[in-house]
Parts: structure tokens; C-alpha cells; sequence
């Protein structure tokens, strides 16, 4: 039995390597470097830098500094982002999951189109989005005003717009996959229980609030918690829609970070900002799966 | 199931044909402006329709931008993160099905986790990793097709080895023991056995890591300039401060599509499984 123990940590050795090389490593030192001004005159050697504590820390928060500024705009953005592209996006999901479990002509084919926008490459995506967007030659446009809705073309990837514009995509591409899960959960929801509750006199809603809700409940739980840390990666939509400097009003902790390491070689100040949204990310986990525990266990 | 009346049809049915049109509406502003002249698109009110038509924007995507150098590109890598992560993934999930060992809960917690951390977090270190390694080392990382499969296979693997687990998991122990009997050492029966039953599961999640490497955009900005530029960021360079050739971006982004459509069709089932099974899971 001892050769087989063994033989088992063999298997995974190599895997593990890969990933202690990409993942742990890197991350550990990302945090050491959060606390020194690692900037471009020592990126080759980075024990050089000097060591600032949490100067990097203070600054993220600090409204009056340009960095800090920005991030807590940021933060306001992502939060903003994050809840309407979440919200629409699983109310579109639920409701089509809810039409595609019952059978129709076509059910198939409908299925495997809705799929399109998951399977769609984030650059390809996100690109022709950009041209629908276009103020003058593009179609979104075109169609609102032909439809009479607004009068004057809308600039959506400049300005104000630029947050809608971004979410309408993101909500486009995202919803299919979030369907597919709520379709597999409603389908191990056994036809007999409707078929009871149906005889014992329940209403449709009464059914889709007790029966439905209660049996989606497990994967209604992930997949928002995989929506909601997801949505905090968010970079590819923002970057291929706008470019790296997305704009005060569509600015996004990944697309701030990015631009404060590699345009303005300020490594340490951008660890410390993909620290915090790390941290972040660990508490908003950490509630969420108290939260559902506690709310379980009533 | 309760029959619907023929209003609750028609309704029904008419939602469906909003729900496809609103997900196949952009996808066909794509395809058909890719099919427009530029003096449609720039000149003209934009229709769903090109109005003359035209196979230019194919003709000439590649002149403005190499755009099959970094489809070659993209090619290169994203196959060699397909074959990377079928080796270690292979590994790594026949590891954790069959045997029990100390850490392994451990283990497949962490590979969980490790799938909802943000790429922000690492992308700034995994640089000055790379430029360590080829300061220390010698061995040049960034702007390598090397690099770029041994990075992707790292991102591919933890998503990998889960959907492979549960396949293999699917796979009865009986027949490992019937081979080991048989004088098969455990590499064998896994190569020799395993492997064979395990055809479509390998093959889910080889297309699965295909695809990540053609996709993925935060790592290749940083990592790749233009020798081993990837489709993914190519398709930007059609937008410049000086023009906007959107015909051409369109042509390039139904060519960039064409791999990832036959890549998925080819194993939706098995990928869709894989996902669910997080899901419903987790």
C-alpha cells in the first residue's frame, strides 16, 4: 500500500510544478513586491526597491493622488458593472432556461444557438460589439433611430454611454452559459413533484416558488458566486471595446492596474491594487458562503 | 406536461424568435459587414444587407495587419497547450481517481480556487519571472511560443484536471486492476487501458485548453509583441488612430472564429458537461 500512496503524488507532481511556478510563486511574490516602489530603475533587481510598507496600501484609497482617485472610481464602476450585467444577465438565463425545459419543435437547434455567444472568442465578441456600437456607422444606432427611440445619434464608446455600452455586451455574451447551468439544474427536478403539487392545488407561481426555486437553489448559489468573482477579473471587454485607457466613467480595477504597471512602470503600486482587489474578492467569498449557511440552516 | 393553448403558442414561440434573434442579430452585423465595401460602411447608412457585395475584406485582411501570421501563431500555441495539458492534466486527474493519498481533498480544493483567482493578481510577478529567468538563466521566456504554451497550459490545467477527474471517475476501477493483474505497470494500464475508454473525456478537454490559449488576452498583451503576436490581439490592430478598416476586422473575425466553432462543435457535449457538473456540484 505504501507504493501506491506514493505512486499517487507521482501522478500529480507535474501539475503541480506547472502551477507552483505560475500560480504560487508569482502570487507570493506579488505580494512582496505590494510593499516596496518597485519602479522601472529597479525592476531588475527588485531587493533594490526601496521598502514603503503600506505606503502603496494608502495610496489606493487616498482620493487626493491621481492613482488613488481613479481606483475608487473604479471600484464604484465594477460594483455598478457588476450588479446589472449580474442581475439582467440571470433573469434573461432563468427565463429562457425556464422555456427551453419544456419541449417544443426545434428545442435542439434553439439550444445549440444560444450557445454562440459563450463559444464566441472575448476579442472577436467584443470587437464586433465595438462596431455596433460606432455612433454614425453603426447599427445600433441605425436602429434606434429608425424605430424613432432617440432623436440624435448616441456616442456609447465615448463619455457617460461607455458603462452601458460595456455592460450591454458583457450581458450578450454571458448569459447563455448561466442558462445551460439553470437548464441542468431544472432538469433533475422530478415531474412528479409538479404533478402533486398540482393535485394538491397549487397555482404556477406556488409551484415555481417552492418546487422550481427550491430545487435551482444549490446552483443558483455557484453560479452567482462565479458570476460575482468573475465579474471582478473583468479586463477583456473593456480593453478590446475601449482600448487600455477605458475613460474615467468606464475604468475598471484590471484596466487601472494594467496601465499603472506597464504604461507607467509602477509595479509595486499595481501589486498593491491587484492585492486589495484579491482581498476583496476573499471577503465578498467568505460572506457570501457564511451568508447561505446561516440562511440554510433557518 | 400540460398542453399549451394557441395563444400560449404563439407567445411562446414568439419569444424563442426574439431570444435567437437577439443573440444571432450581432453575429450577422459581423458576417455581413464582412461582405460590405468600405465605401459602403464608411459612406453610407449602415443596413443589415450589403448592398453591393463583395469578397475584398477577405482578399486583403492580410495586407493591412499579417493576420494569418497570428493565426499561425495563435495555432502554434494554442495547440501546444492542448498537448501540455492533455500530458499533465492526464496525469494529474488518473492521480486523483485512483488513488487516495494524503493532501488530495487539499489538493482538488486548491485546484478550485486556483480557477477563481483573478490573472491580475500574478501577470505583474510571472513578468519579472520572466525576465529573471532570462537575465539569470539565459533562457529567453517572454515573447516565446514556449513561454506563451507553458503559461496557457498552467491556466488550462486546473479547470482540466477537475473535468477529467469526473470522467475518469466515470471509468470502473475493475478494469486498472484487471490490467495491473495482467502484469501492466500502473503507467501502463493507464496508457495502455485507461486511456483508450477515456477518448472523449481526453478530447473535451484537450479542445478546452485549445480554446483558452486562442482566447485569452490579459497575459498575451504583456507577453507577446510580434513575433508571436496571437489572433486575439492581431484583430486589433485593424483600428488605428489613422483608419478604421472594419470590413477588414469583420473578415479577420469570422476567420478568427472558424477554429473555436469546429474546435467546440466538434466535443459541446462533453465541455457543456464539464461546466454543468461545476455547477451542480459545487
Amino acid at each position: 500500500m505504501k507504493k501506491v500512496r506514493y505512486l499517487g503524488y507521482l501522478f500529480i507532481l507535474p501539475a503541480v510544478i506547472a502551477m507552483i511556478l505560475v500560480h504560487v510563486i508569482p502570487m507570493g511574490w506579488g505580494i512582496l513586491i505590494s510593499f516596496r516602489d518597485l519602479t522601472l530603475r529597479n525592476i531588475r533587481n527588485w531587493r533594490e526597491a526601496p521598502f514603503t510598507g503600506l505606503k502603496n496600501y494608502i495610496t489606493a484609497f487616498n482620493p487626493v493622488t491621481t492613482v488613488g482617485q481613479r481606483f475608487l472610481r473604479s471600484l464604484q464602476n465594477i460594483l455598478l458593472y457588476g450588479f446589472v450585467t449580474i442581475t439582467v444577465g440571470f433573469l434573461i438565463a432563468l427565463g429562457v432556461a425556464l422555456l427551453m425545459n419544456k419541449p417544443f419543435v426545434g428545442r435542439n437547434i434553439v439550444r445549440g444557438i444560444i450557445l454562440i455567444p459563450y463559444i464566441t472568442p472575448d476579442s472577436v465578441a467584443y470587437n464586433f460589439w465595438r462596431f455596433i456600437f460606432q455612433s454614425r456607422i453603426g447599427i445600433l444606432n441605425e436602429m434606434l433611430l429608425r424605430i424613432g427611440i432617440i432623436q440624435e445619434p448616441i456616442m456609447w464608446l465615448v463619455g457617460k454611454n461607455t458603462i452601458w455600452a460595456v455592460i450591454i455586451a458583457s450581458i450578450w455574451k454571458g448569459w447563455p452559459l448561466t442558462s445551460l447551468m439553470l437548464l441542468a439544474g431544472l432538469q433533475t427536478i422530478p415531474v412528479e413533484l409538479y404533478e402533486a403539487a398540482r393535485i394538491d392545488g397549487a397555482n404556477a407561481w406556488q409551484c415555481f416558488k417552492h418546487i422550481t426555486l427550491s430545487y435551482l437553489k444549490p446552483v443558483i448559489k455557484t453560479i452567482m458566486i462565479m458570476n460575482i468573482l468573475w465579474n471582478f477579473h473583468a479586463y477583456n471587454q473593456f480593453v478590446v471595446l475601449f482600448g487600455r485607457n477605458p475613460g474615467i466613467h468606464a475604468e475598471v480595477p484590471n484596466t487601472l492596474i494594467m496601465r499603472e504597471a506597464f504604461d507607467n512602470y509602477n509595479y509595486g503600486q499595481g501589486s498593491a491594487l491587484s492585492v486589495i482587489l484579491m482581498l476583496m474578492m476573499l471577503v465578498i467569498t467568505v460572506v457570501y458562503q457564511y451568508f447561505f449557511r446561516v440562511r440554510a440552516e433557518e | 406536461m400540460s398542453r399549451r393553448t394557441p395563444v400560449q403558442n404563439f407567445f411562446f414561440y414568439l419569444i424563442i424568435i426574439v431570444v435567437i434573434l437577439f443573440v444571432l442579430g450581432p453575429y450577422a452585423w459581423m458576417v455581413s459587414s464582412s461582405f460590405k465595401t468600405s465605401v459602403e460602411i464608411q459612406g453610407m447608412r449602415p443596413t443589415w444587407i450589403p448592398q453591393t457585395f463583395t469578397l475584398d475584406n477577405y482578399k486583403n485582411m492580410n495586407t493591412t495587419v499579417p493576420i494569418l501570421k497570428y493565426f499561425t501563431n495563435s495555432l502554434i500555441i494554442s495547440t501546444g497547450t492542448m498537448l501540455c495539458a492533455l500530458v499533465l492534466g492526464t496525469l494529474a486527474a488518473y492521480g486523483i481517481s485512483r488513488f487516495k493519498f494524503w493532501g488530495r481533498d487539499l489538493y482538488i480544493l486548491v485546484l478550485m480556487a486556483t480557477q477563481m483567482l483573478p490573472g491580475i493578481l500574478f501577470i505583474i510577478p510571472y513578468f519579472m519571472l520572466f525576465t529573471w529567468i532570462k537575465n539569470t538563466l539565459g533562457i529567453p521566456m517572454t515573447n516565446t511560443f514556449h513561454g506563451m504554451i507553458f503559461t496557457y497550459t498552467s491556466f488550462a490545467l486546473p479547470f482540466s484536471i477537475l473535468m477529467l477527474r469526473n470522467y475518469l471517475d466515470s471509468v470502473p476501477k475493475d478494469i486498472d486492476e484487471q490490467a495491473l493483474i495482467d502484469g501492466c505497470n500502473r503507467f501502463q494500464a493507464l496508457y495502455k487501458v485507461i486511456i483508450p475508454l477515456a477518448k472523449p473525456g481526453l478530447a473535451a478537454m484537450g479542445i478546452y485548453a485549445f480554446i483558452m490559449g486562442w482566447n485569452e488576452i490579459l497575459f498575451a498583451t504583456i507577453l507577446t509583441s510580434t513575433k508571436t503576436r496571437t489572433i486575439a490581439l492581431g484583430l486589433l490592430q485593424y483600428i488605428s488612430q489613422n483608419q478604421a478598416r472594419w470590413g477588414e476586422m469583420m473578415a479577420a473575425c469570422v476567420f478568427a472564429t472558424i477554429p473555436v466553432i469546429v474546435a467546440f462543435t466538434s466535443v459541446q457535449k462533453h465541455i457543456v458537461a464539464g461546466l454543468v457538473a461545476g455547477a451542480t456540484k459545487g
